[in-house]
């Protein structure tokens, strides 16, 4: 575990790391040895000389002052370790993130990355803080206290010892199997959790067909499915957590039948033998807390992994000669890529010179909106190149890269904040009435003006607050404020609406005006007036020319036409 | 406020019960009694625990008396303590083992609960949530009631009785050397105000506040990134990421600075080496002193650092309890959101006439996004609604599917108020496409059917001839029956063609529909159209119109402008007019995009 949380930050926490342990062992043994003075201590009320107890138990004392010291600095060291590899890992988490190709950021990937980052890191940092030092004291002190009874009585020390390994087992093999149970819950988790999404985003079309949940057997199998996963994961923690009380039980025992056997016959005192089984007492105790402690230090271990998955991800390396792309004409050089098993490309040529206009037509799942994000560089290909002003965009410095680029995507994403900040996000050094330029010509302005408060007014959570044809126009903002000599436009077509969308047009018109531009159209009607359109369908480029060319040749495109401008 | 809180934590379900859908409260009672063989066989067990100490103790006295040791009585005493601890091991597990049973089978009721009330919680308010938080609730939430159920009861139960116990029992040892072994634990419960002072206080706000803003900043990053790396701010997002960490980080340490000392005397005053410190000088002195027997030091040693596990075992899993507590109130919001109300007695429409009058709405009081609209739609006709985003139209089609009742005004279907329609003859009689298609995990026949459970093959084959979607169903390696996401991948227009068929097969007479859902690509706009046309003269339609044919086409065109219809009239009227509308067409018609 710890290892992993090394390996995982980085080794330079492991010196404080292992001070802090080096700490906690020391604190655990110190409380062990302090039991000891219990002995002599006994030994002398017990044996008829109460006041012979007394220098031994401010020994007690002294040591018992000397364990709460050590046990104040190794809780503090524990809190100081335990905050820093939580900065730590945030920073990493966070400086990796940043690094992850776009591409990488599918909308399932967010809600889990989002919940990993916030609650996963602070579960799987918590060990240092407060499971860390419970699980070094369960562990030490007990064998602390056995090499102390082994001191007083061999026999003794002996029976207690033999559970040491037995104990030991019993954990390692419990954490095994558990953590293969653990697995199979958490897929089940995940598994019932999509369908409960499922149900939910259903419900219109279940209702009208008259389905409640009773009704709904995918969702109350699943559901049923988590019930006995948890049930096997129950039956699977017991033997573990049965066997280890009986092994510390019958470790007790067989000291208390043993230390009476001497007692009885005389071998041992006893007052001896009464402080050996107050010690023994004292050994058990902790020893049960283990079984609760390795059940929480599994918890932290299986978020530890998933951590560690997302930090092993490669992002996309960068060149380390970069090259400066020459002009700003685009190309694809055979060009393949692969989604998991699926071709989405296949060997796609194409180019754009410098100021003209390509539109990307063609069905849905066709690979349009891929090419716009080989472009941006969100994915590497799998073959061919990819290539902005004769320079392959590996070859390119990220930030190179991305300041010559200005997209406008389907889904738009605002932050929480003004709508000012929004569009300024397209240019943060943009003075204010650049910005108010852009947001105008974007036709913002209707926008500012219904919402109370204006360009002051706070846009929510993602957006909220906007419907998606304003999101749409934000983003327009964005990109004239950017004014980057490439656009890639991914044409939104549901949130124009037939009213309006002339005053969001110019502002389009005006995003593409001089520039070179990639754009992806879902409605036909907007892609006439291109420089060059081509036809995309499984993956490949199925035909490629001007509007009234391709109407003429009366392929995949003109019947794409016809279906879009003839009543059905 | 260890103790109070959680006594408020075990009270939290009980004031639902007084509401109408299933409270926490009551979906627990069948199993009250497994809550209490749970409790009963780990108060046995935990007392039984005490069997081994006190045969230490009996051991003691009987090898410490003077004279002869009866050898019989000695092992009769180690058996009993051996016994007591082998049903100590047996009914503590049983009592474990009953309660995480117990806790499955009501986590599982839970879910069912909440199922069901989600399934009868108004669309209009599921809408206006993000799926992924109610999923989170059914899911993480009701795993985190997990301490409260399985834990809590028998635990928290015996870490009180066995001290209780073992009080007692020192009290008739020696009442003086019983009050000294309380020292520590009263030490202990008097720093605990020292945690609370308000400086305390405060930082323990600044920790839950800094705590917040991590999170969100978190979800801010990574939800934003796309954006915020193609317009190469990367550095401004991740910036506020990593100060809210170092802020948080400050914030924690501090906290746990403040804490620590206050924190590590309570530790000291608890742990084992200085309760033993205690009831040794303590018994020493009254030995020396002659008031106490040397053999009965011996129960407090063994028995006295038990009466600390209360105050340990309230804060030990308090935070889980705590998140527990949470995450129950968050259950118990889902289970109180009151369903749209059912009429009890259900009118049945006459006709198919909708009617809209004086309809206001508003989703917050004070901010209405409708402000008294008048429509009616005609049986068979086609009703186009235009107009900017922003101007309600959304919020008008979503009225007669029900997603929210109006707050001022009527909705009425063949002259009954919508609100006095059941709500499966509602969805009988009125069937919707909008633009957020859902296909579950199920065959694509199903996934048609699913909005008439009833209907044949031939049916849904109909359906989705007209949908435009039957040869591409066709294609799919097991034709109707490959089940989506396993067999096939559908691509959204094919998903949004689907969800078409479905519509259609629900053979409502009205039919409510954004045209949006078109643009997927041609062959759904070709759907889409395909459909207007065949269903004009048979169906009601309401359109949200985004093509200047479907608005030509149709027989009334509303435009709807902040809130209130603008201009009304068939396509030529308005034309005729001259207002916004044909303002609008005459731009359209000069020149289409560029």
């Amino acid at each position: 575990m710890i290892r992993m949380l090394l390996r995982v930050l980085g080794p330079e926490y492991a010196k404080p790391v292992r001070r802090t342990v080096a700490l906690m062992t020391i604190t655990a043994i110190a409380e062990g040895l302090s039991y000891a003075l219990l002995v002599p201590v006994l030994r002398a009320l017990f044996g008829g000389d109460p006041g012979g107890a007394w220098p031994w138990l401010a020994a007690f004392g002294g040591a018992v002052a000397v364990f709460a010291v050590l046990r104040y600095l190794s809780d503090l060291s524990g809190f100081r370790v335990g905050t820093s590899l939580l900065l730590g890992m945030y920073h990493r988490l966070g400086d990796h993130l940043a690094r992850l190709p776009i591409g990488w950021y599918s909308a399932a990937r967010v809600g889990e990355v989002s919940v990993l980052a916030s609650r996963g890191v602070l579960d799987a940092m918590g060990v240092a803080a407060h499971l860390l030092a419970p699980f070094v004291s369960a562990c030490v002190t007990p064998l602390t206290i056995v090499a102390v009874l082994l001191a007083l009585n061999w026999q003794l020390g002996l029976a207690a010892l033999v559970a040491a390994p037995i104990v030991a087992a019993i954990q390692i093999w419990t954490g095994r199997s558990m953590a293969a149970h653990d697995a199979e819950r958490h897929e089940r988790d995940h598994e019932a959790a999509g369908r409960v999404i499922e149900y939910l985003q259903a419900q219109p079309v279940l209702r009208a067909g008259g389905r409640t949940h009773e009704r709904f057997e995918m969702l109350d199998d699943s559901l049923r499915e988590v019930q006995r996963a948890s049930r096997r994961t129950l039956l699977s923690a017991l033997p573990g957590t049965v066997g280890l009380t009986l092994a510390v039980q019958a470790m007790f025992t067989v000291v208390l039948v043993l230390g009476t056997h001497l007692a009885l016959g005389g071998h041992i005192g006893v007052a001896e033998v009464l402080a050996i089984l107050v010690l023994a007492a004292r050994c058990a105790d902790p020893l049960l807390s283990l079984s609760d402690i390795g059940g929480k230090l599994r918890g932290a271990r299986s978020e530890l992994a998933r951590l560690d998955a997302v930090l092993r991800t490669e992002p996309l390396p960068e060149p380390r000669d970069p090259v400066e792309p020459e002009g700003h004409a685009l190309e694809f050089d055979a060009v393949t890529f692969r989604h998991g098993d699926r071709v989405v490309l296949d060997g796609v040529s194409l180019s754009v010179p410098e100021g003209r206009r390509l539109a990307v037509v063609g069905p849905s799942g066709a690979g349009k909106s891929t090419l716009l994000r080989l472009l941006a560089r969100f994915h590497d290909v799998d073959a061919g190149a990819v290539r902005v002003g004769g320079a392959d965009v590996r070859e390119i410095e990220t930030g190179e890269l991305m300041s010559r680029i200005a997209i406008v995507f389907q889904d738009v994403y605002l932050f929480d904040g003004t709508i000012e900040e929004n569009v300024r996000l397209g240019r943060p050094g943009a003075s204010v009435a650049e910005v108010r330029a852009a947001a105008s010509a974007a036709g913002l302005d209707d926008v500012v003006e219904r919402l109370p408060g204006g360009w002051a007014a706070n846009v929510g959570e993602g957006g909220a607050l906007l419907s998606g044809g304003e999101r749409q126009r934000v983003s327009i903002a964005r990109a004239l404020l950017k004014d980057a000599p490439i656009v890639l436009l991914d044409e939104v077509t549901s949130a124009l609406d037939p009213v309006n969308e002339a005053a969001v047009h110019a502002g389009i018109e005006r995003l593409l005006a001089g520039r070179t531009v990639v754009l992806v159209a879902h409605r036909l009607r907007t892609v006439r007036n291109a420089d060059r359109i081509v036809f995309l369908e499984g993956g490949r480029v199925v035909e490629e020319g001007g509007h009234d060319e391709l109407l003429r040749r009366g392929g995949r495109y003109a019947e794409f036409w016809r279906l879009a401008t003839t009543p059905g | 406020m260890t103790a109070t809180d959680l006594a408020e934590a075990r009270a939290v379900s009980t004031p639902a019960a007084a509401e109408a859908p299933p409270s926490a409260a009551r979906l627990l009672r069948p199993f009250a009694g497994s809550f209490a063989a749970v409790v009963v066989l780990q108060v046995i067990g935990a007392v039984a625990g005490l069997a081994p100490l006190l045969a230490v103790v009996e051991l003691g006295r009987t090898l410490l008396s003077p004279g002869p040791i009866d050898h019989g009585h000695v092992w009769f005493v180690v058996l009993a303590g051996a016994a007591g601890l082998l049903v100590r091991l047996l009914f503590t597990a049983a009592s474990a083992g009953i309660g995480h049973l117990v806790d499955d089978q009501v986590q599982l009721s839970l879910r069912r609960a909440l199922a069901a009330r989600l399934g009868r919680v108004p669309l209009g308010w599921l809408s206006r949530r993000r799926t992924g938080e109610l999923a989170k609730v059914v899911g993480d939430d009701v795993s985190a009631v997990h301490p409260f159920v399985a834990h809590a009861p028998g635990e928290l139960v015996a870490a009180f009785v066995v001290p209780l116990v073992s009080l007692v029992y020192l009290f008739t040892v020696d009442w003086r050397l019983t009050l000294i072994t309380l020292i520590p634990v009263v030490l202990a419960v008097a720093l605990v105000p020292l945690m609370m002072t308000p400086a305390r206080r405060r930082e323990q706000e600044e920790f839950d506040a800094a705590m917040g803003r991590i999170a969100n900043s978190v979800v801010e990053f990574v939800q934003g990134i796309a954006v915020v790396k193609a317009f190469g701010g990367a550095g401004r997002a991740h910036r506020r990421f990593l100060t809210a960490a170092d802020d948080f980080g400050r914030v924690f340490f501090r906290w746990v600075r403040g804490l620590s000392e206050v924190a590590a005397g309570m530790q000291l005053a608890l742990s084992p080496p200085f309760v033993l410190l205690v009831v040794l000088i303590g018994g020493t002195v009254l030995i020396t002193t002659g008031g106490l027997a040397a053999p009965d030091l011996l129960p407090f040693l063994l028995l006295g650092l038990g009466l600390t596990a209360p105050v340990a075992a309230l804060g030990h899993g308090f935070d889980d309890l705590q998140a527990a507590r949470r995450a129950v109130g968050r259950i118990r919001d889902v289970l109180a959101v009151p369903s749209l109300p059912e009429p009890v007695r259900p009118a049945s429409p006459r006709g198919q006439r909708v009617e809209l009058r004086d309809v206001r709405f508003a989703y917050e009081s004070g901010h209405e996004v409708l402000r008294g609209i008048d429509l009616v739609l005609e049986p068979g006709t086609v009703t186009a609604l235009a107009g900017p985003s922003g101007s309600g139209k959304s919020t008008v089609v979503q009225l007669l599917p029900r997603f929210f009742d109006p707050t001022h005004g009527s909705v009425t279907l063949g002259g009954v108020d919508l609100r006095e329609l059941g709500s499966r003859e509602l969805y009988r009689r009125v069937s919707f496409v909008f633009q957020d298609t859902v296909l579950l995990r199920a065959s694509v026949g199903d996934n048609i059917a699913l909005s008439a459970p009833n209907a044949g093959l031939d049916d849904v084959v109909r359906a989705a001839r007209l949908a435009n979607v039957h040869e591409r169903i066709l294609e799919l390696p097991r034709g109707y029956h490959s089940v989506i996401g396993e067999d096939a991948v559908l691509s959204g227009g094919e998903a949004q063609r689907i969800s078409l068929a479905r519509a259609l097969l629900a053979d409502a007479a009205v039919l409510v529909l954004d045209e949006a859902t078109a643009f997927a690509d041609p062959q759904t706009e070709q759907a889409v159209r395909r459909t207007l046309k065949a269903l004009k003269g048979e169906r009601t339609v309401l359109v949200i119109a985004h093509r200047l044919e479907t608005i030509a086409d149709a027989d009334t065109v509303v435009v709807l402008e902040d809130g209130t219809v603008a201009e009304r009239g068939s396509p030529a009227e308005l034309l005729a007019r001259g207002g916004k509308f044909a303002a609008f067409w005459q731009s359209h018609r000069r020149g289409e995009f560029r």
